[in-house]
């Protein structure tokens, strides 16, 4: 089972964090993507910039608007994700318990939905067309 | 592969749509409507997957089906529910490659969400080999 394990990061504390608590942080995450990548748990990741970067679309009266930033603003910022193959959910939530990135930030594990028989679904209707 | 990872001979960049949506909203929407934005969507990816824009994504279970795990006085502590209470909630995602940013953002408004009064965030992401 798939889960999208989203990871929030306090970018202001991680800003005052010293250079070198930064890098000891880091090295820790990454030494534990390792483990989870030679265990067959890790599916892929993705480390975003800051969300000051981010760019959010909206629909509003019949037209798409753009604005600058994230689309809310909350005091933990997604920073990054993290695709995670476990058992279920106890055995994801495990995983990312022992992970170290939970000290700059909360997880949010979610599991994906399974669209394949909804794809296949939809391919039916099209192909009538 | 290696050198596309390598800052200075990039030409490309992936970003991460975010596709965010209020639950309550979408339950509301009639069974074809959302039929019709899932037929979209993959007609969409499809498109993307062909152009070579399309990295991966995945459509997220329910708000509700939320773990989150904190750090707490020095052990992780784990809640039910999403990390943040928002109007809209995170429903799936797009990870997509392209030039630069304009190129992202007009990928992302062909996502069929928007119209029905979803909303996307488009995120650059990191490259962390330098580290």
């Amino acid at each position: 089972m798939k889960y999208v394990c989203l990871g929030y990061l306090d970018e202001e504390k991680w800003n005052i964090m010293s250079e070198k608590e930064r890098e000891a942080l880091m090295d820790e995450c990454f030494a534990y993507d390792d483990i989870l990548r030679k265990e067959g748990h890790f599916v892929g990741g993705e480390a975003l910039q800051s969300a000051k970067n981010a760019t959010t679309l909206r629909w509003q009266n019949g037209k798409i608007s753009t604005t600058d930033g994230p689309y809310t603003e909350t005091k933990e910022q997604l920073g990054g994700i993290l695709i995670l193959e476990a058992r279920d959910l106890n055995h994801a939530i495990q995983l990312m318990s022992r992970h170290p990135g939970v000290k700059a930030g909360p997880f949010e594990i979610r599991p994906t939905e399974d669209l394949n028989a909804m794809v296949a679904e939809s391919e039916r209707r099209r192909s009538k067309t | 592969m290696k050198s596309f990872y390598d800052a200075k001979r990039r030409t490309t960049m992936k970003y991460l749509l975010m596709c965010c949506f209020d639950e309550k909203l979408w339950g509301e929407l009639p069974e074809t409507q959302r039929k019709n934005i899932m037929d979209e969507y993959q007609a969409l990816e499809r498109d993307l997957e062909k152009t070579g824009h399309y990295k991966s994504g995945a459509k997220l279970g329910p708000s509700s089906s939320t773990t989150t795990v904190r750090f707490k006085n020095g052990k992780p502590a784990i809640t039910d529910g999403p990390f943040a209470e928002t109007k809209e909630q995170i429903g799936g995602y797009h990870l997509i490659e392209c030039g630069n940013l304009d190129e992202a953002i007009a990928i992302a408004m062909r996502i069929p969400t928007l119209p029905a009064g979803g909303s996307i965030e488009v995120r650059p992401v990191e490259y962390l080999t330098q580290v």
